[in-house]
């Protein structure tokens, strides 16, 4: 980059992280998660074990911290509402927040984990050299890394009839993550420029928002207006870029959040609150 | 500096003639597209061997059979795809019943089998290739005559005429296609590929 074009440029590759920053975004995909109407069933969970060839551990790897879900549906307790056995516990699943100024990026040695056009914090399975830097630099503990050739024990026969073909099966000592179902983002990307029209809210669907019962997953691109998940954050007031002051909640309708948005790492996930009028 | 005798600079002179004068001379190359920068790279496959030793020549050059007759997938889909026994039959029903090779085929097809075709132009796992994009972009979109997509199909697949047996001829490997991406104006996202 040199001088002048710094000079000629400067307004470009000063913009600030709500304009995009140093991206040019084609799509900026993000998710709505109402917490209200998440009922902990891990719906979301086990279709992101079959959509994504995710394999199933066993329980020794489990407990040595070694599982590989994607998603997971956390258990919490709030501190102002109760502890154990007065107050059941609360859900959230947590999935890879695809943040817009993510921790998991400059720390790789080998940049096989960048930010793509479209929004998304991109694990590039063959450039991965398993140094671990990401996972650790990951305030959300989302990425997994294969501690061993699951391919052999997860899937025997005819098991592996069932692993989906339009993404890899990966393989020991690479570090893997949500990819908020890149395959099936491309495959609606495809179809819609086979049928020569843009992209619309509703072409791509999560494996996890499809199979969620109640509907608490939202998915669309916040770079459409008109979108469901645009409408969602601009409801709850929740935007993009770094956290700027407190905001003021003054309604109660207003319960989004994005977990550590005090981080400013700008996650593409908002939550909504789980409201409770009684004790249970 | 390497002094370069008369004597090795007549017998390179005569080589680089023969380079430039010899494939003029066995078979016409086959032409490229003007609307597109070829990718460049060599390669010697191994030879991978059939059930049956399908003749693509006969096919392509003498018959003159589009290549997406018989791959059909190639424009809508991911893969190609290897036509089913039924298309061989489609024709060989009548025509060449009395060769071997047709004979061996028939076979298959009475007992409602299909020949075990082995992949010749395979790329890894971690690799998406989609065949229905870049025909769109380079043949359909381009308005480039359908009759002579072979030019186009030989970029990355060799001239596939000029062998029985199909052969790998190009490395498909990542420098081979980034090269032609940048030439051409193709995506640079690795999760365009690689997912
Ligand atoms: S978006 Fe896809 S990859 Fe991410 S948690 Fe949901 S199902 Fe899994
Ligand atoms: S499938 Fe829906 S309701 Fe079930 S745990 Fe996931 S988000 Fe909650």
């Amino acid at each position: 980059m040199s001088l002048k074009n710094i000079l000629e440029n400067f307004s470009y590759y000063r913009r600030d992280a709500e304009a995009g920053g140093h991206h040019e975004y084609e799509h900026r995909f993000a998710m709505a998660i109402d917490l209200d109407i998440c009922t902990g069933c891990n719906a979301c969970s086990t279709a992101c074990y079959a959509e994504n060839n995710l394999p199933v551990v066993g329980k020794e790897r489990f407990e040595a911290g070694q599982a590989m879900h994607w998603l997971r549906v956390e258990r919490y307790w709030d501190e102002i509402e109760g502890d154990y056995p007065e107050q059941g516990a609360k859900m959230i699943p947590m999935m890879c927040q695809q943040c817009g100024a993510a921790t998991c990026e400059p720390v790789c040695p080998v940049a096989a984990t960048y930010h793509t056009p479209d929004g998304l914090n991109a694990q590039v399975y063959n450039r991965c050299i398993g140094s671990r830097y990401c996972s650790n630099n990951c305030p959300f503990r989302v990425r997994y890394f294969n501690f061993w050739s699951y391919y052999e024990d997860s899937w025997p026969e005819p098991l592996r009839m069932q692993l989906n073909p339009d993404l890899s099966v990966r393989d020991k000592g690479v570090m893997e993550k949500c990819t908020f179902c890149i395959q099936r983002i491309r495959n609606a990307k495809d179809k819609s420029q086979r049928e020569e029209r843009p992209l619309v809210d509703g072409d791509i669907i999560t494996a996890c928002a499809q199979a969620c019962p109640t509907d608490a997953i939202v998915f669309g691109d916040t770079m459409d207006p008109e979108s469901r998940v645009s409408k969602a954050w601009a409801k709850h007031q929740i935007h993009r870029g770094p956290v700027t002051a407190k905001k003021q909640k003054a309604d109660e309708e207003i319960r989004g959040y994005r977990v550590f948005d005090e981080l400013n790492v700008d996650p593409s996930v908002m939550y909504l609150e789980r409201v409770r009028d009684t004790e249970v | 500096m390497k002094i370069v005798t008369l004597k090795q600079l007549v017998s390179m002179s005569l080589f680089a003639l023969a380079v430039v004068l010899l494939p003029a001379t066995s078979f016409a190359e086959l032409p490229v597209p003007s609307h597109i920068t070829p990718p460049v790279g060599e390669h010697v496959g191994e030879d991978v061997p059939q059930p049956i030793e399908f003749p693509h020549n006969r096919h392509v050059k003498d018959m003159k059979i589009n290549c997406m007759y018989c791959h059909t997938y190639a424009r809508r889909s991911k893969v190609a795809g290897i036509p089913p026994t039924s298309k061989c039959m489609g024709c060989h029903k009548m025509i060449a019943t009395e060769k071997p090779r047709i004979q061996k085929l028939t076979e298959y097809w009475e007992k409602g089998e299909s020949p075990r075709w082995k992949k010749v132009h395979d790329v890894p796992d971690y690799v998406h290739f989609t065949h229905e994009k870049h025909i769109k972009k380079f043949v359909f979109d381009a308005d480039f005559p359908v009759e002579d997509v072979q030019q186009v199909c030989g970029l990355c697949h060799g001239e596939v005429r000029e062998m029985t047996v199909a052969e790998k001829k190009k490395p498909l490997n990542m420098g081979f296609c980034q090269r032609c991406h940048e030439a051409n104006g193709g995506p640079g996202d690795c999760w365009k590929c690689h997912k």
